[in-house]
């Protein structure tokens, strides 16, 4: 009979590190010293350059000073963060504003709550852009007609400007070829001449100017002056039902974007703890603008471009998706 | 398994040759890009790999995730294990039960597991909860599927013998039934642990739950291209040592068994 123990031996072990696993995970979190229970705030961010201000505001610890404990759930694309937004899974999500309005024309339930990132409105200066080998015939947005373009998402907000961005120039934008590559994807497809240019964003725009590429358009800076990009949202049921915690919520964002504005490096200094950004690249990254109003204006604009490439029949109510 | 004990004494060993093969890919990866075949910038030489694999072992973050990963394989392996035993058992020992699923589980077996990301992410969101699901649907299968082989496998004769002196059903199952299907048992703990961290790792990397996948697509999205390839190392060695492991426990489970008992092979 020592032949099932061996097999028990093993389901034991199997439960142990379980177990051991499971205690790590209770542990408390070093930012709960504050006197009193704080309530806890579940928000789903993509780990990249444009979340910076919520991670340095927990550090500074703005979100525990309005009574909430913070935390983070990273995701690895938007898909994943409406739906848990929308389900109630997390309170919070950081979704760029063309994805909320083709949610919000769909009829998901879903409310701004703070904003996010908008362009610096500086051409060539941008944090997001378009990118050609430096041997290219391209040298302006005009010239991207007829050729083939790479874009993180196809029908979402990069290929929208970028066509905004064409047509600024004075190109033919319905001639353009989008083809959808993930951002760490395109320079390599650029450098094989698999496409002839690229939209992207920090830290790939960095890295493409350290290689040789070149900038042709700030496709952001071209739609529509200190263009907003992206913002925090909340589903209409945790806006109602959570109301307060919404409300603090936004005032430790505010506070966190606006002292993220005050000490740009304080943010490349917090990149290096929740992305994996080489650390001799962080000084070169052009900063988003963390802009502490969500701006209509921008969001009307992005609704028309949404409406004018057929993304959406029409333009959803924007009152209804707006604080 | 014989052949390779025995081979010890005859050169060259077995295991040498295990490392040197290994120490000739290390080397192709490390000349590959040196040379020019390959472009540096999208896959650095081993010894880049190496520093930045060094560079991570000393955050807390590659620690915390690694033990997330071991947890949620862990977890995952074990739910498997104990619903798939279970239910085979009962499932292998009614025949008209076993009729009646037989379809419904050639149904569901072969739903690849990544597909029910969008379901697990709704009910789940995007913490661990996600990922066990696919890790305990698709290693449930492979237990499940190996012990109904493993009770239909049992002597008939032994099965009637066991009947006929009025045995309990209990003790019926833990002398006559559990050392037929314990070698199948076994194979499906083996496949389902190698399947457990395959999906364990893909949930991570898609869903974005927390372990070394996730740091995979941080590392990705951060185009940190040596960190990523490091990460993708550690999956690796991870991979072997389930198996090691996964193959000295049936070893150990099963040395009574003749398959494994040298005196008896050969």
């Amino acid at each position: 009979m020592i032949k099932p123990r061996a097999a028990l031996s093993a389901a034991v072990l199997l439960l142990a590190l379980t177990a051991c696993g499971g205690g790590q995970s209770a542990a408390p979190e070093p930012g709960s010293s504050a006197s009193g229970a704080l309530n806890p705030v579940k928000v789903s961010v993509i780990p990249i350059l444009d979340v910076a201000p919520i991670y340095l505001g927990e550090q500074q610890g703005f979100f525990a000073a309005e009574g909430l404990k913070l935390e983070i759930v990273t995701a690895q694309g938007g898909a994943a963060i409406v739906p848990a937004v929308v389900s109630g899974q997390v309170d919070v999500g950081f979704s760029n504003f063309t994805s909320l309005i083709l949610a919000r024309s769909k009829g998901l339930p879903i409310k701004v709550v703070a904003p996010g990132v908008a362009s610096t409105g500086v051409a060539g200066k941008d944090f997001g852009g378009v990118v050609v080998k430096a041997g290219s015939p391209i040298k302006s947005a005009a010239d991207l007609a007829g050729k083939k373009v790479a874009v993180n998402t196809l029908n979402n907000i990069n290929d929208t400007t970028v066509r905004a961005s064409i047509r600024a120039a004075g190109g033919d934008a319905k001639n353009v070829s989008f083809t959808e590559l993930a951002f760490p994807d395109m320079l390599a497809a650029l450098d094989k001449g698999n496409v002839d240019a690229v939209q992207v964003v920090e830290p790939f725009l960095a890295t493409a100017v350290k290689n040789g590429d070149r900038v042709v358009a700030s496709n952001y800076v071209d739609t529509a002056p200190g263009l907003a990009i992206a913002g925090y949202f909340t589903s209409q049921q945790t806006a109602a039902g959570k109301a307060d915690l919404i409300k603090r919520f936004t005032a430790a964002m505010l506070k966190s974007l606006r002292y993220a504005t005050d000490n740009p490096d304080a943010v490349r200094q917090v990149l290096l703890k929740y992305t994996k950004i080489d650390a001799a690249l962080t000084g070169s990254l052009t900063l988003p603008t963390f802009p502490t109003e969500v701006d209509r204006a921008s969001l009307e604009t992005l609704a028309k471009l949404a409406t004018q490439d057929g993304l959406v029949e029409s333009s959803p109510d924007l009152t209804e998706l707006l604080p | 398994m014989t052949a390779a004990t025995l081979g010890r004494r005859s050169p060259p060993p077995s295991w040498l040759l295990g490392l040197a093969g290994l120490a000739g890919l290390v080397g192709i990866v490390e000349l590959a890009p040196r040379a020019g075949l390959v472009d540096e910038r999208y896959l650095p030489p081993f010894s880049a790999m190496a520093a930045a694999l060094a560079e991570q072992a000393a955050t807390a973050e590659f620690w915390r995730s690694l033990l997330e990963t071991l947890r949620g394989w862990a977890t995952g392996l074990a739910i498997a294990m104990v619903a798939g035993v279970a239910l085979g058992l009962v499932i292998g020992g009614v025949p008209p039960l076993r009729a009646a699923l037989n379809s419904t589980i050639e149904f569901l077996r072969p739903i690849p597991s990544v597909a029910l990301i969008p379901l697990a992410v709704l009910l789940f969101g995007t913490d661990m909860r996600s990922t066990l699901l696919l890790v305990v649907y698709a290693s449930f299968w492979q237990v499940l599927v190996q012990v109904l082989y493993g009770v239909r496998d049992v002597d008939p004769v032994a099965r009637e013998t066991a009947r006929s002196y009025r045995f309990r059903p209990f003790t019926q199952v833990r002398t006559v039934i559990w050392p037929t299907a314990l070698p199948y048992v076994m194979t499906g703990f083996r496949l389902g642990a190698a399947v457990a961290l395959i999906l364990e790792i893909t949930g991570e990397l898609i869903i974005g739950s927390p372990g070394l996948g996730r740091q995979i697509a941080v590392a990705q999205t951060s185009g940190a291209v040596a960190a990523m390839y490091a990460l993708v190392i550690v999956v690796g060695l991870i991979g072997v040592t389930v198996n090691v492991a996964a193959r000295a426990t049936e070893r150990r489970a099963l040395r009574w068994h003749p398959s494994i008992r040298r005196d008896l092979a050969g």
